[in-house]
């Protein structure tokens, strides 16, 4: 009795829309929020609303729109949107409307809904606290479950990366890899284990991530990339993460996402060292803008020889991780044409601004895709430095 | 004073040195001079030649030399010219 009295007097105050007149508000531009919980969003939500619980209403309106702009909120069948209004308003908001008879009268009007596939019951659980996010929400989670993501190498990298990539949900993740666990690999390859020693990588970090959120879709390709295979591999996938170990991979994986149009999130380490960048796809600027070619094998050892601090691959696999996540839902900016460099004995991060190569051979303009190149033989070669043709 | 940073492979070149001070009034400059302390670490830099190495990169003010003057980008007293060569840890 005491809330329908509370209803009542708030239904003379704050003013309500039918669903065909807050459409066509939102088609005009207005703002609507659907206050449900996460997990009622699960049997549809108007088509272009945005998700914010009237659990988390009050701290993050703010994210979403001035006090001074006009909100309509919409909720199952029409009180709890009465109630958030209300808050609303005691925050300062004094253009708020509430949608009469909720989201079931909405439906029943036949005005258009979206069925986030992503939300049942579990998902809505699982990623509740990113769904609270009102840049991420349903929509982005949504696009995380699109997204077709590929880590080339599930190493140092890619063990972080794929750890915080499946528990965020990426749809479907890929795993390149032709290495087997041993020993000296764990103390920074976290997706693997001891008593995996001895397994192929690809299976491990499938044991791995299926047990952290059974939600995903894991592929793994246990092979070593190589100029004949790498598109037939690259193809599935939207998002290329570069994790790998050895110069020859990476100018393959630079000139197979140049020719497919890929993204490349590059991640690089060596000692206490990391880089981090992401070239967009077509480049401009690409990998080989920053290394036009790799060095020879005595100017820059490889990790295994250098020897590098477990936490920073930790630290850059994860930053690797966030590029992909901004770039499949479209939140915040990407690290496009901008090089990180972190220094784990200062703990500093540096940024560089990249810009890209007018001579590139694989990404200037009006170049043509000059082909793949073996450099596993040119790296191994001895005696680079006379076949140096520039000195 | 300028100050040439290396980068971590190759401070064991430069007696373990992570900042270099040297006079110079551009780029080219900067590395002659680092050359003269500790030619195998400019050499890592630098072909024979003289040319910078395509798997290394040199930035002043964080811009990349290639989009000023290259090797004869000016330096002014205080600068940093700071050395990033490729790494293919993962």
């Amino acid at each position: 009795m005491v809330l329908d009295r509370r209803l009542a007097e708030l239904r003379d105050r704050i003013r309500q829309l039918t669903p065909t007149q807050a459409h066509e508000r939102l088609t005009a531009g207005e703002l609507l929020i659907d206050v449900r919980e996460p997990g009622e969003l699960a049997q549809g939500m108007p088509a272009g609303a945005r998700a914010l619980s009237r659990n988390d209403l009050e701290m993050c309106i703010n994210e979403l729109a001035p006090p001074e702009a006009s909100v309509m909120l919409i909720c199952a069948s029409g009180p709890r949107s009465l109630l958030a209004a209300d808050d609303l308003r005691r925050l300062g908001y004094e253009r708020v409307a509430v949608v009469t008879g909720g989201v079931e009268r909405w439906k029943r009007e036949g005005l258009p809904c979206v069925r986030p596939e992503c939300i049942d019951a579990d998902s809505a659980e699982r990623y509740a606290r990113q769904l609270n996010l009102p840049e991420i929400g349903i929509e982005g989670q949504a696009k995380l479950a699109g997204s077709r993501v590929l880590l080339v190498g599930a190493g140092g990298l890619g063990s972080p990366a794929a750890l915080y990539l499946a528990a965020a949900g990426i749809g479907t993740l890929g795993l390149v890899d032709d290495d087997r666990v041993e020993r000296s690999n764990l103390h920074r390859q976290v997706l693997h284990r001891d008593d995996r020693i001895g397994w192929p990588k690809t299976d491990s970090a499938r044991a791995t991530l299926e047990g952290l959120n059974p939600k995903i879709e894991v592929r793994t390709h246990q092979l070593r990339l190589d100029s004949s295979n790498i598109e037939d591999v690259f193809s599935d996938y939207r998002i290329i993460v570069d994790g790998s170990d050895n110069f020859p991979t990476r100018y393959l994986v630079n000139d197979a996402c140049i020719r497919l149009g890929l993204p490349n999130v590059y991640g690089a380490v060596q000692r206490f060292e990391g880089q981090v960048s992401t070239f967009a796809a077509g480049g401009r600027p690409c990998y080989r803008c920053l290394f036009a070619e790799p060095p020879a094998p005595d100017m820059a050892p490889s990790c295994s020889e250098a020897g590098v601090l477990g936490a920073v691959p930790g630290i850059i696999g994860l930053l690797q991780a966030l590029e992909v996540i901004k770039l499949a839902t479209g939140v915040g900016e990407p690290l496009i044409g901008r090089l990180l460099l972190f220094d784990a004995r200062t703990t500093r991060m540096r940024e560089l601004t990249l810009g890209p190569d007018s001579g590139c051979r694989y990404c200037a303009k009006g170049s043509d895709f000059p082909g793949y190149v073996d450099y596993t033989e040119f790296c191994s070669a001895p005696g680079r430095e006379e076949l140096e043709t520039h000195d | 004073m300028i100050k040439i940073e290396l980068p971590d492979a190759l401070r064991p070149l430069a007696d373990g040195a992570r900042e270099i001070a040297v006079e110079a009034g551009n780029v080219a400059e900067a590395l002659d001079e680092l050359g003269r302390l500790h030619p195998e670490a400019r050499l890592r830099i630098l072909t024979r030649g003289g040319q910078v190495r395509p798997h290394v990169n040199l930035f002043v003010r964080e811009r990349d030399i290639r989009s000023g003057d290259g090797l004869a980008t000016v330096l002014e007293d205080g600068d940093s010219l700071l050395v990033v060569p490729s790494v293919a840890g993962g």
